[in-house]
């Protein structure tokens, strides 16, 4: 098998002594079973590669060294930790949802030519990736999407991963390896202060390309965010209908406001609709005037629902609501059916400062 | 209810509106020019009270404010130096944007299919203020439309329910 030099990139991340020991480990290890790895079913492939792409570079090698190492888990991984024995054999990773995202955004390993990307990259994700010129170079040193950053994972896989995916680019074409390497140039957006995107799998990577991919991601989260606004939207896939559905509960919304509007227009204006009159002294005439009294006990459960705030206000006015009124609860009774919500009381004369409470309760 | 929302607030100032309107004029019992009039002046105060309610700056609070007062000065014929004023700061913000919209639209005419521009443009149109935006923003400015005008919606179908009983 072929060793990787090392050479390349910034080749600012790896070690010598790392790269020594892939090498040497792999020239003594894994050449046989890479290939049976290589027979492995195909399906497997790519959740191999993305449980394995969580090691970090120190726990790879351990892996390589104690074979019953159980440090397997990486940091951010929420996979459980493959087993070594796995690790050997069949290769029959868990299926992870995550890991597969970051592999398949991760997808720089197909890494050929492209190193000039990784030099924009202030990463510490390792262009000696990038290195490696040709898929012939089965030792990478692929980066670790690991939220700690870890620089380099010293993946013995890595050349694994590179057969393999010489396989997979005689079938799928060549068109591919060439991009992928250039974007692991959003890895630690916690680092940079400035946002990165990171390319996907056969994806150009000049500039342009990535601010016009920054923006479609960005437009992407904002349609979700209308979706999720607007009712009924989330069924609908595809973006077209997204927006006509949109523009239909614009028009609906606005159109609503018209006719509340002219409701408001309509509605008998004698009642005030001053909510401050609740709370000042000179509206004792207001609350006397067409007063109902039943409306006062179903007041306060009311009330209490809603919280101490606007109790006290009203008490000091239910108080005063006492005395003027008993003289027409029997007036007062055939209007009111003490079952009903308190909107249900009598429409001609009731307070204004009632309906401003309730009203208050409403909103 | 919370006192600081965005709810509150519009409910109190659409209600100090109310008032005023109804205030103005001792209604001449539902002749439909005066309630047609009304109306709109409610229209109006609603979409005003709810341009002002709104805490963070956006571009469709000054499109609305700015459509309302040329309407009303339109009628009135009258034009204050002040108003050209803040029309003429309107029409060059618009304008900036325009020029930011040919900019951006050039490199992101790729990211949005041929076929949406047509729904944009109609998006553009309903959306006060969306002429000048470009896509990216026009749908930010797109949702908090939508969520203020749901919040204008229930205040205002809760104090119809509530005074038309």
């Amino acid at each position: 098998m072929e060793l990787n030099a090392g050479a390349g990139g910034n080749g600012s991340h790896k070690t010598a002594s790392e790269r020594d020991e892939v090498a040497a480990l792999e020239s003594l290890q894994f050449t046989d079973e890479i290939r049976r790895l290589m027979s492995a079913p195909g399906g497997d492939n790519a959740s191999s590669f993305t449980a394995l792409l969580e090691l970090p570079a120190p726990q790879a090698v351990q892996l390589i060294q104690s074979p019953d190492s159980a440090k397997l888990i990486a940091a951010p991984a929420p996979a459980p930790a493959p087993n070594v024995d796995d690790f050997r054999g069949s290769f029959q990773f868990p299926f992870n949802c995550g890991l597969i995202d970051r592999a398949a955004r991760f997808s720089v390993f197909a890494g050929d030519g492209n190193i000039n990307g990784n030099n924009k990259s202030n990463s510490p994700e390792p262009t000696s990736y990038n290195s490696s010129a040709s898929l012939q170079k089965p030792v990478k040193n692929e980066p670790a999407e690991t939220e700690s950053s870890q620089p380099l994972v010293s993946d013995p896989t890595v050349e694994n991963r590179s057969i393999k995916r010489k396989d997979r680019e005689k079938v799928k074409g060549s068109s591919k390896k060439s991009k992928t390497s250039a974007k692991e140039s959003s890895e630690d957006a916690e680092k940079l202060p400035y946002v990165h995107v990171r390319a996907r799998r056969g994806q150009a990577t000049d500039s342009h390309s990535l601010a016009e991919r920054a923006r479609r991601e960005k437009i992407n989260a904002r349609m979700k965010l209308l979706q999720d606004l607007v009712p009924g939207c989330s069924k609908i896939s595809g973006t077209a209908l997204v927006l006509d559905e949109i523009i239909n509960h614009v028009q609906s919304l606005q159109r609503q406001v018209e006719f509340l509007s002219m409701r408001l227009a309509a509605v008998n204006p004698r009642i005030d609709f001053n909510l401050d009159s609740v709370f000042t002294a000179e509206s004792g005439s207001l609350m006397d005037s067409n007063f109902s009294g039943m409306v006062i006990p179903m007041m306060w459960p009311e009330v209490q629902l809603n919280g101490n705030r606007q109790q006290y206000p009203q008490q000091l006015h239910l108080d005063a609501f006492q005395q003027p009124v008993s003289g027409r609860e029997e007036v007062c009774n055939s209007y009111l059916t003490p079952e009903n919500s308190l909107l249900s009381y009598d429409s001609s004369g009731n307070s204004a400062s009632l309906h401003s409470n309730q009203l208050k309760m409403e909103l | 209810m919370n006192p600081s929302s965005l709810k509150s607030r519009f409910a109190t100032r659409f209600l100090r509106a109310l008032t005023q309107i109804h205030a103005r004029k001792p209604i001449c019992p539902s002749s439909p020019t005066e309630i047609f009039r009304r109306y709109r002046r409610i229209k109006a105060a609603a979409d005003k009270s709810m341009a002002y309610s709104v805490r963070s700056r956006r571009t469709w609070t000054g499109a609305v404010l700015w459509k309302l007062r040329s309407r009303s000065c339109g009628r009135r014929s009258v034009k204050t130096s002040t108003l050209v004023k803040s029309q003429q700061a309107i029409e060059k913000k618009t304008r900036h944007e325009k020029q930011n919209k040919n900019t951006t639209t050039t490199t992101g005419g790729h990211g949005v299919g041929f076929g949406v521009e047509a729904t944009a443009s109609e998006l553009r149109e309903l959306v006060p203020g969306g002429e000048a935006m470009d896509y990216c923003n026009l749908l930010d400015e797109t949702a908090h439309y939508i969520k203020c005008l749901t919040t204008q919606v229930k205040v205002m179908k809760k104090i119809a329910d509530f005074y038309s009983l």
